[in-house]
């Protein structure tokens, strides 16, 4: 099978490329353009192909990672989209929780007032209502259908693109919704149609509606693209099907993104998550904090045996609105190579959030910044080679960092590697503190993960920030700078079902459990199947989201997948204890527990990358040094000047471990190995950082 | 100026209280997440934090209500003062259960959970979490609406400084003592998750002094609090010297036919001199000496104080994240004579004080609008909360409902629509879980068409909320703002006040006051809150034509009063540019 993964961002354009016969893989980067990704990315396909005699045509599948849908809603930039809802809550979009996002301020944002995806004008309301008795849905209010159809007129002439249908209680019986959304089908047929119950079949009305109405919003720009994309493809004679990564780390083909883009808000970083469980794989490493720092943000994700973590119910926000559809659990903090460092309003000693970006950039960059950075302190104390920036390809000014850097210093009183120091110091601890809400606040020990330093900044700082976390090990992969779109040739297609359900574990019906499940199952194997996949080619899982009753938040638990009855429906309810006691310290044994949410996962088996071989060389450790210079180090507490040997790291000798400080260079990334540390190449192309000495 | 004792570098401080901040966010989210009640899991009416051995506060959550994290050094305080009294002492192992308001409780529903923290064998830090308790067996079910308790004893259980484990042994007749008072067993749940959440703390901070080590901790605490105050002070420092006065009102008990517990008033002079501010609340209505609308001056009165000034001159919009602690109070005096409603004395009732501390917030803001307008919002629509309940097979049910507020229009921003002001920030709770776990029915949740109040920013709007009991139950309300509308700035008018409506099941309608007595209810019978409307901010006149055709689009202002109000006219949707410049022209000339 041949394999091409694009993973497009806000600079470049990476592409990755492999065969799974014959285990050859090849990576290609070309700048992105903005205007239409789709351009670029058909571009480096093409480009790829031709460098390396690759036939078109003979591409099994194009992997695809998007921040189409992401870009819309952070720039507030969408369809016109129109909302029809229940009468007499018109306004639960705009109520929200009625809870402000800042305790202290006056002139704080309230996103889903001040970036409303529907204005007040175009939420209409029709007479309807369902409401639940006993457990079960009822109808309350039938539907008002000629209202339905007044109100589509009026959308029609205002020049509405997109309907959302929102309706209480459409989780438990999305009856009106579904008559709503064929009656579009039916006599409206332009209009993007999203209804919440297909969207998250969730409680919640607030967050099920404005998830509908992010998904409404952004559809039909992510329609277009998609179709735009397709056809592209196909005129350069890409003839394969198109997958796309989505928050939940799998992909679902293009019909399924077009339908439901809301599922992709976390594909970038999602693709990320998953290049580092795969770099993780390689050297038998399944616990590991993958790390991808930046420009201007720091992505953090947890891998353990069961996989990557998924982000619990209610945990999900982007851009300030919240997004009910299952995500893997990603951490993102505004700390990067770009993040600038500086003295505060009561004279305290901040770095970042506020980044400068890539314009002006870091002061070395010369662009006019004038700032100190991350990456103007790591220059600074010698840790960045200004003859080796991105491979040699950008030059950079180190006396514009020194001079930044040293405008910090006097205002602190401090001196200048002091101050480049600290700014690093800073900067580590937040990322530290970071990792740490998401391992020892959720019950697992960093002692016991090896850190993945992924992206252009992670292998810079990465050492540094895993001695603050005792993190023993930190892995850096053969391509750091591209690991998004390794990640996307690691996938399968992942498509989820929800239903919500409210069953207390003292009045369990197991009959209807199962029955439920079933259900779902057959939604969501039929879906695989359209999209291509044999039943023996299908996995499911199962899931509970659960919680004590009473509680507000839910933890997912995993059901074995055989039928439930009255003896091992009780393992479920340990597993709930545990996991209550591992997330939040404490279990309560003796209270109730109330299943919330089924879930089903199925999951549609593809092809995925093999492991790259980098062959022994005959190479030593002389070949690889470029050069040695000095760089300045923290060593048994006092900060220091070593001679620090620079290594060309295609160079390096496999399996020889190499003792810190090292800089380790190579094209898309540079890696600091301070003292008291030892590097080891290994045979596929990672490098394993031990620290405290050992190898 | 503040002038910080050079004891650790700013590098090391940075790292430190970026630890102890990590920890009180920790112990906020899993607050949250354990709690089974919806006051505090949905509505997030609690608070955490870290305290050293004076009590000083270090870190607080964020995910939470300010107005339950900002008391809690207070409530540590009263603890230490009952302690003394008693001759006790505290024991590692301990952990201590208080709500008293005469001893720094905010109000005797929000009870406090302590846990003292040693190392090697000295007492080097508290941890602390607050909650809203949903029943500790007041006169009538839950622990809101009680606005009819005549002293503190009509309010429920009174913990002063309980120790409800002694030295790591739980002491279980307590617990019996707690489970027999209370009506909902969920009380006990949401105690054993304060409980959880502060051993959490308290474990993180000994982490965090074992790895730095307790000088660099304290070091680390000292540059924090020099920091907090170091920049509240330069915020004051910038406003003219002199004294700024405000005064406001709140409806008390409308129905009451005694005068002392109704229109009630507060007054506020608020002096800048230099870096100091005092606010002085001398003039304030005598305390209501058998109502709980009382506000007690430590944990209630102070941070109304406190909080509203650092959201005002601090506004994290602009100043990003400052650490509320100990500092952050050290520029400010407060004056609030004994006796009064801001300083009431024993045993005088309190449970209800959430309503009256938020208008007098309101006032506070009202005093600074003169000095910085900018900073501002004009007139807040206050909240309301209410207790509903019933029994279901012989056991009670409770649930308690909190209605949205919303913001007058602010500088160069309309208000905000809906949502939680001031010194408290609580959440609404999803009507599809209402009527999923109670016998009750949210028949409407929507904004009213034309209520916004005019102003160059208009006004923000409360929305109108419908409750109907689909079983027999029973309600108490604790409102505020029928009376007295949200005052306007600046040439923006006032906001609307609130209403009250009850419905009963053969569609007679009765008005009620803001504050309604625990009431039965039957099948069918619904209770209707229309929320109030925040001032508007700026002359109407100053508004941009385009953005006052919006509000017309948007059902926020009628074709009418556009013209009457705004002086701008539409016709066929469209602005008339002519006939709006004539009016506009004719209205300045009045001026």
């Amino acid at each position: 099978m041949k394999l091409i993964g694009v993973d497009i961002g806000g600079t470049f354009t990476d592409v990755i490329y492999t065969d799974t016969d014959t285990g050859v893989s090849r990576i290609h980067k070309t700048p992105t353009t903005t205007e239409d990704p789709s351009i670029g990315m058909v571009k480096g396909i093409t480009e790829i192909c031709s460098r390396y005699g690759i036939e078109r045509e003979s591409v099994n599948h194009v992997f695809h990672g998007t921040t189409i849908a992401t870009n819309a809603v952070l720039e507030h930039d969408g369809a016109k989209t129109g909302l029809i809802t229940t009468e007499g809550y018109r306004d639960i979009l705009q109520i929200g929780r009625h809870q402000r996002p800042e305790n202290y301020s006056i002139a704080q944002d309230i996103p889903w007032q001040d970036r409303a995806m529907v204005e007040r004008r175009y939420r209409r309301t029709v007479s309807e209502r369902v409401t639940v008795r006993d457990g079960k849905a009822y109808e309350k209010t039938p539907l008002d259908e000629e209202k339905v159809i007044q109100i589509l007129d009026e959308f029609k002439q205002e020049g509405i693109e997109s309907v959302v249908v929102g309706f209480l209680f459409s989780y438990l019986d999305s009856e009106h919704e579904d008559r709503v959304k064929e009656m579009i089908h039916e006599k409206f047929p332009d209009f993007y149609v999203t209804t919440s119950a297909d969207i998250s079949p969730q409680f919640r009305e607030f967050e099920r509606f404005a998830t509908a109405s992010l998904n409404g919003f952004v559809g039909p720009k992510m329609k277009g693209y998609i179709e735009s994309l397709e056809t592209r493809l196909r005129d350069a004679g890409v003839n394969c099907d198109l997958l796309i990564m989505t928050s939940n780390g799998g992909v679902a083909n293009s019909q399924m993104i077009s339908e439901k883009p809301v599922t992709t808000l976390l594909s970038g970083p999602a693709a990320g998550v998953l290049g580092g469980q795969w770099a993780g794989a390689l050297s038998d490493h399944n616990r590991l904090i993958t790390f991808d720092v930046g420009g201007t943000s720091a992505d953090i994700g947890i891998v353990t045996e069961r996989g990557f973590s998924e982000a619990t119910a209610g945990d999900t926000w982007i851009a300030g609105y919240p997004v009910q559809v299952p995500m893997i659990d990603i951490h993102t903090i505004g700390a990067g190579g770009g993040s600038i460092a500086y003295i505060d309003a009561g004279g305290a000693f901040q770095v970042g959030p506020r980044s400068a970006g890539s314009y002006p950039g870091p002061a070395c960059y010369g662009r006019g910044g004038e700032l100190p950075t991350v990456t103007d302190a790591t220059l600074v104390l010698g840790r960045l080679d200004p003859e080796h920036f991105l491979g040699g390809e950008m030059e950079i000014y180190p006396e514009k960092a020194i001079q930044a850097v040293q405008k910090l210093a006097s205002k602190l009183g401090l001196g200048l590697y002091e101050t480049a120091e600290g700014i690093l110091t800073i900067v580590n601890n937040n990322m530290a503190n970071a990792i740490r809400s998401r391992t020892i606040q959720k019950g697992f020990d960093p002692r016991d993960f090896s850190l993945a330093a992924l992206g252009g900044g992670g292998p810079m700082c990465s050492v540094e920030v895993a001695k603050i976390l005792d993190i023993p090990e930190v892995i850096i992969p053969p391509y750091p700078g591209i690991t998004s779109a390794t990640g996307l040739l690691t996938t399968d297609l992942k498509y989820d079902a929800v239903q919500t359900i409210f069953m207390s574990s003292e009045k369990v019906d197991t009959e209807y459990l199962n029955r439920r499940f079933k259900n779902l199952e057959e939604d969501i194997t039929e879906q695989l199947e359209e999209a291509g996949f044999a039943s023996d080619q299908i996995t499911l899982l199962h899931y509970f989201d659960c919680r004590y009753v009473g509680q507000g938040y839910e933890l997912r638990i995993p059901v074995m997948s055989e039928a439930i009855d009255s003896n091992n429906v009780k393992d479920i309810w340990e597993t709930f204890h545990a996991a209550h006691k591992r997330e939040y310290g404490h279990a309560f044994p003796e209270a109730p527990i109330e299943i919330v949410n089924m879930r089903v996962t199925g999951i549609g088996n593809m092809p995925k990358i093999g492991d790259p071989n980098f062959a022994e060389g005959s190479h030593s450790l002389k070949e690889a040094e470029v050069k040695t210079s000095p760089a300045w180090f923290r060593s048994e507490s006092s900060l220091k000047q070593f001679d620090t040997p620079h290594y060309q790291k295609e160079q390096l000798p496999i399996n020889e471990p190499i003792a810190g400080p090292c800089i380790i260079l190579q094209k898309d990334t540079t890696s600091v190995i301070p003292p008291e540390c030892t590097a080891t190449m290994l045979s596929n192309g990672s490098i394993l950082v031990k620290i405290g000495g050992e190898s | 100026m503040v002038e910080t004792k050079n004891a650790i570098d700013p590098i090391t401080a940075q790292v430190v209280n970026g630890a102890l901040k990590n920890v009180a966010i920790e112990m906020g989210h899993k607050l949250a997440r354990m709690a089974y009640s919806s006051i505090i899991r949905e509505s997030n009416d609690f608070g955490c934090a870290l305290m050293d051995e004076n009590g000083q506060q270090l870190c607080e959550s964020v995910n939470s209500t300010p107005l339950q994290s900002g008391p809690i050094p207070g409530y540590l305080q009263g603890i230490r003062e009952i302690m003394a009294e008693r001759g006790d002492d505290f024991k590692p192992g301990d952990v201590i259960l208080h709500n008293s308001a005469f001893y720094g409780a905010t109000h005797q529903p929000d009870c406090g959970f302590f846990v003292p923290i040693y190392y090697k064998g000295e007492l080097i830090g508290f941890s602390g979490a607050t909650a809203h308790q949903l029943d500790l067996g007041a006169l009538s079910p839950g622990s809101i609406g009680i606005i009819d308790a005549v002293d503190c004893f009509a309010e429920g259980l009174q913990f002063k400084a309980i120790k409800v484990y002694e030295e790591g042994k739980k002491v279980d007749m307590v617990w019996q003592l707690i489970r027999d008072n209370v009506r909902d067993s969920k009380v006990i749940g949401d105690m054993e998750a304060e409980i959880a959440t502060c051993r959490i703390g308290a474990q993180r901070y000994l982490e965090i002094v074992e790895k730095f080590g307790l000088d660099t901790v304290r070091a680390a605490r000292d540059y924090m609090i020099d920091y907090s105050e170091r920049v509240l002070r330069n915020e004051i420092a910038k406003i003219p010297d002199g004294t700024y006065h405000s005064e406001g009102y709140i409806d008390g008990y409308l129905d009451s036919p005694d005068p002392k517990r109704k229109d009630l008033k507060f007054v506020v002079n608020l002096t800048v001199k230099g870096d100091d501010m005092i606010v002085d609340l001398t003039g304030t209505s005598d305390q209501v000496e058998d109502r709980p609308i009382n506000m007690p001056f430590p944990g209630t009165t102070d941070m109304a104080v406190y909080l509203t000034i650092r959201t005002i001159l601090l506004d994290s919009k602009r100043f990003g994240y400052i650490p509320q602690n100990a500092g952050m109070i050290r520029p400010i005096k407060i004056i609030a004579p004994e006796g009064t409603l801001a300083n009431p004395t024993y045993p005088a009732p309190t449970i209800s004080r959430f309503c009256p501390g938020n208008a007098l917030a309101d006032t506070i803001m009202h005093a600074l609008g003169q000095a910085v307008p900018n900073q501002i919002c004009a007139g807040i629509g206050n909240l309301y909360m209410v207790a509903y309940s019933g029994m279901i097979d012989k056991k009670y049910w409770v649930y308690m409902d909190i209605m949205a507020g919303s913001s007058g229009g602010r500088y160069e921003k309309d208000g905000i629509d809906a949502i939680d002001v001031l010194y408290a920030n609580t959440r609404n709770n999803p009507i599809e879980d209402i009527e999923s776990h109670h016998p009750l029915s949210v028949t409407k949740y929507e904004f009213p068409d034309n209520a916004a109040a005019p102003g160059k920013y208009r006004g923000g709007v409360g929305p109108i909320r419908d409750i109907e009991f689909t079983d027999e139950g029973g309600f108490s309300v604790e409102g505020e703002g029928q009376k007295y509308a949200p005052w306007g700035f600046d040439g923006g008018h006032d906001g609307t006040p609130s209403k009250l409506i009850f419905h009963d099941a053969e569609g007679n309608e009765t008005s009620l006051p803001s504050k309604v007595p625990y009431k039965k209810t039957h099948k069918g019978e619904t209770l209707r809150i229309v929320g109030p409307c925040g001032g508007g901010y700026g002359d109407p006149y100053e508004r941009g034509p385009e953005k006052v055709l919006n509000d017309f689009h948007d059902g926020y202002v009628s074709l009418e009063r556009a013209a009457s109000d705004y002086g701008v006219v539409i016709t066929n949707n469209e602005i008339d540019w002519e006939k709006t410049k004539k009016l506009r022209d004719t209205h300045k000339i009045k001026g």
